[in-house]
């Protein structure tokens, strides 16, 4: 089946292939900048308009659910995080618009969870220390450092496989349905696994990077 | 290399977001914040000047209502003062006007008693003539007189000069 793999779109003469899923996370890009933009555009300090309302609903109560698993002092990494919200969100729901998911491939999902990653353990270093950090490994006995090191590659792999996993079943079982039965059938089930799973999976993902983070901090 | 890129995307995408979109929503929520603290301490100033107004005007009404009780104190005691002088006032002269008639009054009765007194002298005087003027005896009356003459003569010339 054609569909699961993931073609290159173009190739550039120095870079390499531009596979799908990068030209799809640009569109997305595009989508999410523009309308930031647009929406952000007559921003009122009194008066503010329903679009508005709404705009200051959604960030704050992201910005809450952030500050909430991270806490109040570690709020500069709110936006990173409600940037990869934002960015999954749109990804895992883009099938309704006809695009191919880019967290179907792995390259995306891996290169969010090295993020992650780096995102985690900076957090870490920066609250308490290179000190701090590096004896962490050696709690509570020194014998559990490699199960510790491990950890540090564990947490992102299972951030990455889960959210490609998750995206690549739900698009292999609606692709297959669609080819069985094309009528009716495929709309709760694209219901579910578009719209439901995908923003599940997008929750997921953010929230247990807050929480490795706060992990790391403590 | 799609792994490469993607990272890139997703830096890119981090900055553009936290540029557009996060930081004018959380900034106008801020100044909302700001605003709203600031209208509601400015509410709790007025408040408070409002209590301390209050406590003044208090204040100076409960003076006001005590300089009053002075005041009305003072003026009744100034008009039972201005009273008692008049009262007093008015015997005096009540006084002094019974005492200048019970004066007339006594001056006219001795006026009075002297004219009587003449008048009585007179008769006397024309009773004792006719009586002499019938009898001519003896010396001792002849003394008798004389005698009732000066007297009377006396007693005359003042009526006389009284009735003048």
């Amino acid at each position: 089946m054609e569909e699961l793999n993931c073609e290159t779109v173009f190739t550039l003469p120095v870079l390499g292939g531009i596979s799908e899923s990068v030209v799809v996370t640009w569109i997305i890009m595009a989508v999410l900048v523009v309308l930031s933009i647009i929406l952000t555009r007559n921003l009122r300090v009194e008066n503010p308009g329903k679009v508005q309302l709404a705009l200051e609903a959604a960030i704050s109560w992201a910005q809450d659910f952030f500050e909430g698993v991270i806490g109040k002092e570690n709020r500069g990494y709110v936006p990173y995080l409600i940037t990869v919200l934002l960015y999954l969100g749109v990804a895992n729901t883009i099938a309704l618009f006809g695009f191919k998911p880019p967290t179907k491939d792995l390259n995306v999902t891996a290169a969010l969870a090295i993020m992650s990653m780096f995102v985690i353990e900076f957090s870490g270093i920066r609250k308490n220390g290179v000190k701090h950090w590096l004896k962490h490994f050696g709690q509570p006995v020194p014998v559990v450092a490699p199960i510790m090191a491990l950890e540090v590659v564990i947490r992102p792999l299972s951030l990455c496989m889960r959210l490609f996993g998750n995206m690549l079943a739900g698009f292999v079982v609606l692709e297959l349905l669609k080819y069985f039965v094309p009528l009716i059938v495929p709309i709760p089930v694209s219901f579910y696994f578009d719209l439901f799973d995908g923003l599940l999976q997008a929750y997921v993902f953010v929230f247990l990077t807050a929480l490795f983070m706060t992990e790391e901090m403590e | 290399m799609n792994l490469v890129y993607t990272i890139i995307n997703l830096v890119v995408l981090y900055l553009l977001l936290r540029h557009f979109l996060i930081r004018p929503v959380t900034q106008i929520m801020e100044k909302r914040k700001q605003m709203v603290e600031e209208g509601f301490k400015n509410a709790q100033d007025m408040q408070d000047q409002a209590a301390r107004m209050k406590q003044e005007y208090e204040e100076a009404l409960n003076g006001a209502k005590q300089e009053s009780l002075r005041i009305v104190d003072s003026a009744r005691r100034s008009a039972k003062a201005e009273y008692d002088r008049i009262v007093g006032e008015a015997g005096d002269k009540a006084g002094s006007i019974i005492e200048s008639a019970k004066e007339t009054v006594r001056v006219e009765r001795e006026k009075t008693m002297k004219e009587l007194q003449s008048q009585i002298a007179g008769l006397a005087v024309a009773s004792a003539a006719r009586i002499m003027g019938g009898q001519q005896n003896g010396q001792k009356d002849s003394i008798l007189y004389d005698q009732f003459l000066k007297e009377t003569a006396g007693e005359t010339g003042e009526g006389s000069e009284n009735e003048d």
